[in-house]
């Protein structure tokens, strides 16, 4: 993974899933203010309807992206002993794959 | 005015400390190096590097009052008494205010600091327009002082693979430069997790640049052109 | 000339003075690394609010503790500063406001606003 996202190509996976995360949030965040508040059924209706939910699974795909970029970097800056480093790395890599499976899951099922 | 200023000597085995000085600056002496020079004829046992003592050679580069800067152009009246003295920021430290520069020097090399031009040299220079020699300004003014790597929290982090900003803006020169033919490769070279990409733009090189000049836009600059080039 | 390899380093973080800019930067990095520790919650409150109306009622419930406000006010100022941070490194990128008294200033208003916009949260769900 780390020779596949590093380097300007890391860069780039972060400012473009960043762009799609700041106009995914923006756009759920003025829908949720202006039905609020929210019965159940709405807020289904509203996850499940055609194309939202297929736009909120890019949203955790591009978050996904968006975070491994940041924390390797946090990583990269403060853990230092390589075995502890590559560890951390390991779980973290672990950890977004499994949000990402979880994530699916739900919006799969909803 | 009252100073306290960084000691460390490598001989006696003892861990730096601080010390008080206090001296009432002479007539005509405005910048924080000529106290310094003061001070050394008081106790010669005080270490620090000095040339030209007007902002050319960058050799007194240093950490005043928690921000780095060269004390030849540091004007006394400036600064907040007590005047705290210390060598540059995760330097290591040779003795007092003398850092190592090893290190910098070794990054400075690794961006090949030259013109590469392998074609056969013309009869006479190499020319460059007007305008393409415009493109080196805010570039090749720089003394290598490291006062912005030395305050650069991603070099402070990751001193043996970042190159810090002062290594970076000297690879943006040479990438501007027309008469040079290793445009991709230094792009290339560039282009890893470590050399230029530890930069989070936090822009503390900036600040503190006695020239003026702006490392972190040539970074940022590099990235574009790294862009333009992968495309 | 070389230092000897156990030579001191001075890098004591308090006894160094940061730029409005520093400041701005390491405020992005902490509301990244809280957004990121947010995000299982978001996704565990996602399955919650699809589990049907009793778990949708118990979810709103949560929401509406102190624990619950203070969470969200939390995170509506990691968000904002986040992304205004964000934001300001994108433009800085394309050379809008590279400058060091742009920078300044641009890092002055992003800590303000993501401060007002925590403070609004806070109104708002009090």
């Amino acid at each position: 993974m780390k020779s596949v996202l590093t380097g300007l190509r890391a860069w780039t996976v972060q400012r473009v899933s960043a762009a799609y995360l700041l106009f995914f949030l923006l756009f759920a965040l003025a829908w949720v203010a202006v039905h609020h508040p929210m019965s159940e059924a709405q807020w289904r209706a509203w996850v499940t309807s055609g194309g939202m939910r297929e736009a909120t699974m890019l949203f955790f795909a591009a978050l996904l992206a968006h975070m491994w970029v940041g924390l390797r970097d946090v990583v990269l800056d403060y853990v230092k002993p390589l075995l502890v480093r590559t560890a951390v790395l390991g779980v973290l890599a672990l950890g977004l794959a499994a949000l990402g499976s979880w994530t699916a899951l739900i919006l799969i099922r909803a | 005015m009252q100073f306290l200023i960084y000691r460390y000597d490598p001989q006696s085995g003892a861990r730096p400390h601080m010390q008080a000085y206090d001296l009432a600056p002479g007539h005509g002496e405005h910048m924080l190096l000529d106290a310094l020079i003061r001070l050394h004829e008081q106790d010669d046992s005080l270490a620090f590097r000095r040339s030209c003592r007007e902002g050319v050679c960058g050799s007194d580069a240093m950490n005043i009052n928690g921000r780095n800067g060269l004390a030849c152009v540091t004007p006394l009246a400036s600064l907040k008494e007590p005047v705290t003295l210390r060598p540059l920021p995760s330097f290591p430290v040779i003795r007092d205010l003398v850092v190592d520069m090893t290190r910098f020097f070794r990054h400075y090399h690794a961006i090949r600091p030259y013109v590469v031009d392998d074609d056969p040299p013309p009869e006479r220079e190499r020319l460059q327009t007007p305008a393409e020699r415009a493109e080196l300004d805010g570039l090749y003014e720089c003394i290598l002082c490291a006062c912005c790597t030395g305050f650069c929290p991603s070099y402070w982090w990751n001193p043996e693979r970042y190159l810090g900003p002062a290594a970076l803006l000297q690879a943006m020169r040479f990438i501007a430069d027309s008469r040079d033919h290793a445009t991709g490769e230094r792009l290339e070279f560039l282009d890893d997790a470590y050399r230029l990409f530890r930069c989070r733009s936090i822009m503390n090189c900036t600040e503190v640049c006695p020239k003026g000049l702006n490392p972190n836009r040539a970074i940022d600059r590099i990235r574009m052109r790294m862009l333009k080039h992968e495309v | 000339m070389n230092a000897r390899s156990d030579a001191p380093r001075f890098l004591n973080l308090f006894q160094i003075r940061f730029p409005v800019g520093a400041i701005c930067s390491i405020g992005h990095r902490v509301s990244g690394v809280i957004l990121a520790a947010a995000v299982p919650l978001v996704v565990y409150a996602l399955d919650r609010s699809l589990a049907g109306p009793q778990a949708y009622a118990r979810l709103a419930a949560a929401l509406a503790t102190a624990a619950g406000k203070t969470a969200v006010v939390v995170l509506a100022w990691a968000l904002a500063h986040h992304a205004l941070a964000g934001i300001r490194h994108v433009l800085k990128d394309v050379d809008v406001g590279a400058s060091l008294g742009t920078a300044r200033r641009s890092a002055w208003l992003v800590l303000a606003v993501g401060g007002i916009i925590a403070l609004a949260t806070a109104v708002l769900v009090a």
